[in-house]
C-alpha cells in the first residue's frame, strides 16, 4: 500500500502518512488498498482523501475454513468462526453444537453436509466500502465533519471540512482525481 | 519545605524506615506492600534528606525524586474519541504519574476542529480545580494557533502540546500531535521529558509564590489528619488527593458537617479553608494563607 500526504508541512505530512498506514492496517485493510492520497489544507480547513481500492480476497466458503469429519467440522481458520456459527445456527438450529473452540458437531446427513461445504461464510467485498469509510473517518481530523464524496470508479474520495464544502474545493478534488487516474499524483 | 520521594525496595527494615520518617516529622502518602516488594511515597522536611537517604541505603532500597508530587494535573483532549484516545492522551498522563503527579483526563464536549472548537464554563471550572493542565491538540500549525485561544481563559498554569515543532504559542511543546501507537521510542520519550520539565517549572513557580505567602498549614499535615478523622472506605484509593494549595477530599454525603468541624491545631477546618463542592469529584479545600487566618497552632 502506497501512502502520500501533501500540503500539511513536513511534520504533519509524515505524521499523517503514519496515521494512514497504521489505521488501515489496524482494521485489516492494508491488502485491499492499492494507494492512499491525502491533501491537507489546514489554513482553509479542508482535507481531501482518496483511496484506491485494490485486490479483494475471494469469498470464504465453509470448506476454506474447516475440515469435514464424521458429523463434525474442525475449524482451521478461527477468524471467521462467529460468522460460521451464525450461518449454522440460522440454518440448522439445535442440530448444531460447538463442542470445543475448534470443534463443531452437526447432526445432518451427508448430502446436506456436502452442500454446506460450498456455502459462503463471509464475502469481504460485501462490507469493503463500509470498512474503508470507517478507516477514512478514523484518519481525517475529527473536526472535519462536513463531508462530500466525489464519484469515481475504483476509488473512494472524500472532501472533509468543518465549513460548508465550497464548489472550488470540489473542482480541486476532481482535478486531483483526474491527475491520480492519469498517474501524475 | 517538604520533599516528596518514592521508595522502592524490599520488606527488610521497612518498618524501621517508616518509623524514621515519622520521627523526623515526615509523612507517608502512599504505601504498597506486594509480597516481598514495597513501594512508598514519602514526604519529609528537605533538611532531613540525608537521614532518609542513609536509612534507605541501609534497607537496600532505592529513592526516586518525584518532581510533580503533590500536584493534581488535568490532561485535556479535544474529545474522547479514537482520534485522541488512547494515544497520546494516556501516554502523557502515565508519564506525569511516573513523575509523582495525580492525573485526571478530560475530553471536551466541543473541543474538536479549528474554528468550531469551544470550551464550556463548566469544563473551565473543572480544569481550574486542578493545579495545572496539559492540552493535547493535533498536528496542524494553523489549527493550533486558532485553538490555543480557548485555553487563554484558563486561570491555572497550562501547557499546550501539538504536532508542529515550532508554533508561536506560549507554553508550547511540539513534536507530539496525533499518535496511533504508544509513545515508546527514544525521541518520543524525550518529548515527554521536555513536557514534564515545562510543567515542573510552572509548578515550581507556583510553589515559590506559596513560599512567599505561606499557607496556614501544609496540605500534607491536613491530609494526615483527615485520613484519621474520615478514614477511607475499604478498598478505596486516593480518598484524599493533595494539591499545591489544599486537598480534594472524597467524602460520603452527610459528612460535610463533620469535615467542616475537623480540628486543625487550634482552629476548625472551615476557619482556615475555603470549602467548595467540586464540579467533578468530592470537595475542594483551598487552604487560606497564614496572613489571613493567623497562627493555627
Amino acid at each position: 500500500m502506497e501512502v502520500k500526504v501533501e500540503g500539511g508541512g513536513e511534520f504533519c505530512d509524515a505524521s499523517y502518512e503514519k496515521i494512514c498506514m497504521t489505521t488501515l492496517r489496524d482494521i485489516s485493510l492494508e491488502s485491499n488498498i492499492d494507494s492512499v492520497y491525502m491533501n491537507c489544507n489546514a489554513a482553509e480547513h479542508v482535507f481531501i482523501i482518496s483511496v484506491k481500492i485494490g485486490r479483494v480476497q475471494s469469498p470464504i466458503t465453509v470448506s476454506d475454513m474447516t475440515i469435514k469429519g464424521d458429523e463434525r467440522l474442525t475449524v482451521t481458520t478461527e477468524t471467521y468462526v462467529p460468522k460460521l456459527l451464525d450461518l449454522l445456527w440460522d440454518r440448522y438450529g439445535e442440530k448444531v453444537e460447538q463442542i470445543s473452540r475448534l470443534e463443531i458437531a452437526l447432526k445432518i446427513d451427508d448430502d446436506e453436509m456436502q452442500k454446506l461445504m460450498s456455502q459462503v461464510v463471509y464475502d469481504p467485498r460485501v462490507d469493503l466500502n463500509t470498512r474503508i469509510l470507517d478507516g477514512i473517518d478514523r484518519i481525517l481530523p475529527e473536526g472535519a465533519r462536513v463531508r462530500q464524496p466525489i464519484r469515481s470508479t475504483g476509488r473512494i474520495t472524500i472532501i472533509a471540512s468543518e465549513n460548508p464544502i465550497k464548489e472550488e474545493w470540489k473542482e480541486n478534488a476532481k482535478a486531483m482525481l483526474s491527475k491520480m487516474t492519469k498517474g501524475d499524483l | 519545605m517538604y520533599k516528596i520521594m518514592m521508595f522502592t525496595g524490599g520488606v527488610y527494615k521497612f518498618s524501621e524506615l517508616k518509623e524514621r520518617i515519622h520521627d523526623i516529622g515526615g509523612f507517608i502518602l502512599q504505601e504498597m506492600v506486594m509480597q516481598t516488594e514495597t513501594m512508598m511515597h514519602l514526604a519529609f522536611p528537605e533538611e532531613e534528606e540525608r537521614i532518609i537517604r542513609d536509612k534507605a541505603k541501609q534497607t537496600g532500597g532505592k529513592l526516586k525524586e518525584l518532581p510533580l508530587a503533590g500536584a493534581e494535573i488535568m490532561v485535556v483532549v479535544p474529545s474522547l474519541g479514537k482520534h485522541h484516545a488512547v494515544d497520546p492522551m494516556c501516554d502523557i498522563a502515565e508519564f506525569l504519574r511516573r513523575k509523582g503527579a495525580i492525573t485526571n483526563m478530560m475530553g471536551l464536549a466541543r473541543g474538536v476542529g479549528k474554528r468550531i472548537a469551544q470550551i464550556t464554563t463548566r469544563e473551565k471550572e473543572i480544569i481550574e480545580e486542578c493545579d495545572a493542565a496539559v492540552f493535547v491538540f493535533g498536528d496542524f500549525k494553523e489549527c493550533l494557533e486558532v485553538k490555543s485561544k480557548i485555553c487563554e481563559s484558563i486561570d491555572v498554569p497550562y501547557i499546550i502540546t501539538g504536532g508542529e515543532p515550532e508554533v508561536k504559542i506560549e507554553h508550547y511543546v511540539g513534536n507530539i500531535g496525533r499518535k496511533t501507537a504508544r509513545m515508546r521510542h527514544r525521541e518520543e520519550i524525550d518529548m515527554l521529558e521536555i513536557l514534564t520539565e515545562k510543567i515542573e517549572s510552572l509548578i515550581d513557580d507556583r510553589r515559590r509564590e506559596l513560599d512567599e505567602d505561606p499557607l496556614a498549614t501544609s496540605p500534607l499535615f491536613m491530609k494526615e489528619i483527615l485520613d484519621l478523622v474520615l478514614p477511607p472506605k475499604a478498598g478505596e484509593e486516593f480518598s484524599t488527593i493533595m494539591q499545591l494549595e489544599g486537598l480534594r477530599v472524597k467524602i460520603e454525603a452527610g459528612d460535610e458537617e463533620k469535615l467542616k468541624n475537623v480540628e486543625i491545631g487550634k482552629r476548625k477546618l472551615s476557619d482556615i479553608c475555603v470549602i467548595k463542592k467540586s464540579e467533578y469529584d468530592g470537595y475542594i479545600l483551598k487552604i487560606l494563607p497564614e496572613a489571613v487566618t493567623g497562627n493555627v497552632f
